[in-house]
């Protein structure tokens, strides 16, 4: 079986990777170079790159930054944010992404996820749910899209189910009660969803202790488990990180050390 | 090392990732869109994904596949086949009915769907040594490395002889080979890490 992946998810505003709370933007973090070079060189499994901005405008800028990121990121390369057609999803591919993260897209045109997986495999489409805790809901939550800001009619089991059924190939679920909030992931959210799918889901949101990347996969049932934030904030996190997941029992990529002369590998320039 | 290394482009694989990894360590790789942008190389690469029959119908239109015999087969340049790479070097794909490149007689076939095992093959699988690899020196196994594919090399025939390390996933497969002058792996090793690094700057030091 493959291991349990650790992922870091980069979050891009005009260029400059920041950290959310409840999908509000705060403090800057920095550039997205520096920080895949910090991830690339621990042990993270995983980068996604999700592009934020308000409006569209910043698109053609995050299509230079993917491809510079891909040109230092030596693990798959997940990108999404505001891809709306195969066109822009095709760009990321052929600039190094591995696999298009779609979200309102995804929504709004359902038919995007059939398209993308059939020009570029299942395992290319990863769609993002964010959900809201709602009673009236038949499986207890409410799909939202537009970084949560707007309301949709959909359960979010019924919409994982028709996902996957269009030809995602893994599905990431936020619970936007969660996000940021450092209180760990929403493990009722992310069971339901693993348990009744075919396919991988990810972990997302939430993260404020490395016992909470643990209970995602042991108590959640995810496949993977995704942070943003606490990843930034101290030293060798992707790697205490795997430690605390290889120590409670959770099989995860070993954390291997070699020494490659790697004499061109870009180094850090700013844009 | 200053070594001229092809990356052979057949239209639809992917190739910035492999080019970037390349990258790291030669000034000098370029892509070869056709067979004849093969001569002058000291080292190929093959990379892959994509259909098999698609792939082997670029490879032949463009010249590659004559241009590969040569190079490879005669004049022993070394190659790399990655992913759908490796499977050229085999005679044929249960997910096509091309022929390929049939420089192993053996034939590539579906990953068996089975509980547990959901087909494709995606993420970090533990790669076990089979046998003293040149290719594998430098990395300790078993390790991780990064897979993404839907068919495989059986652990059998002259894939088997052949074998330098294996995976498991629902059946034992094959996870890299090499023969003479002649390295594939199924795993992404451009997407793998340190240990692919490692692999890669192995391969062009050969």
């Amino acid at each position: 079986m493959p291991k349990h992946r650790l992922i870091a998810t980069l979050l891009v505003d005009s260029g400059r990777v920041v950290q959310t709370r409840h999908f509000k933007r705060t403090n800057m973090v920095g550039s997205a170079f520096t920080a895949v070079d910090f991830f690339n060189s621990w042990t993270v499994d995983e980068i996604i790159v999700l592009e934020i901005s308000n409006d569209t405008s910043h698109l053609s800028r995050m299509q230079e930054i993917v491809a510079e990121l891909s040109r230092r990121c030596f693990v798959p390369l997940s990108v999404g944010g505001k891809i709306r057609d195969l066109e822009l999803a095709r760009r990321y591919l052929r600039l190094g992404a591995d696999k298009i993260v779609l979200n309102t897209g995804a929504v709004e045109w359902p038919e995007l996820i059939s398209e993308i997986a059939f020009f570029f495999g299942r395992q290319c489409v990863i769609v993002s749910i964010d959900a809201k805790p709602d009673e009236g809901m038949p499986s207890g939550y409410r799909v939202m899209i537009d970084n949560a800001r707007r309301e949709t009619d959909l359960d979010v089991l019924d919409w994982a189910h028709r996902a996957v059924d269009l030809g995602a190939g893994e599905l990431m679920i936020n619970a936007t009660s969660h996000d940021g909030s450092k209180q760990g992931y929403d493990l009722a959210l992310t069971n339901k969803v693993s348990t009744s799918v075919p396919v991988p889901v990810i972990a997302m949101g939430g993260v404020g202790k490395l016992s909470d990347f643990v209970d995602g996969i042991k108590r959640g049932g995810a496949d993977a488990v995704a942070a943003g934030n606490i990843l930034h904030y101290f030293e060798h996190s992707t790697k205490k990180a795997k430690e605390a997941m290889a120590a409670a029992g959770v099989p995860v990529r070993h954390i291997g050390f070699y020494k490659v002369a790697m004499p061109r590998r870009p180094k850090y320039r700013p844009f | 090392m200053g070594q001229r290394v092809a990356i052979v482009d057949y239209g639809l694989a992917n190739l910035q990732s492999v080019n970037n990894a390349i990258e790291c360590f030669t000034p000098d790789s370029y892509i070869a869109e056709c067979g004849e942008a093969l001569a002058g190389a000291d080292k190929i690469v093959l990379p892959g994904v994509g259909h098999f029959d698609e792939g082997m119908r670029g490879l032949r239109d463009r010249g590659h596949e004559a241009a590969l015999g040569r190079l490879v087969l005669e004049r022993g340049i070394p190659l790399l086949g990655i992913c759908l790479g490796f499977q050229f070097l085999f005679s044929g794909s249960e997910e096509g009915s091309q022929r390929g490149l049939g420089w192993l007689p053996d034939r590539i076939v579906r990953i068996p769907h089975g509980e547990g095992n959901k087909v494709p093959h995606m993420g970090w699988s533990e790669v076990q040594l089979r046998q003293p690899s040149r290719l594998l020196a430098g990395i300790e196994l078993p390790v991780e490395f990064y897979f993404v594919h839907s068919y495989c090399a059986p652990d059998a025939g002259e894939a088997a002889k052949c074998a330098s390390a294996l995976c498991d996933y629902g059946i034992p497969f094959v996870a890299a080979l090499e023969r003479d002058n002649i390295f594939a792996t199924q795993f992404h090793p451009e997407k793998s890490q340190l240990a692919g690094m490692k692999l890669l700057e192995t391969f062009l030091a050969l």
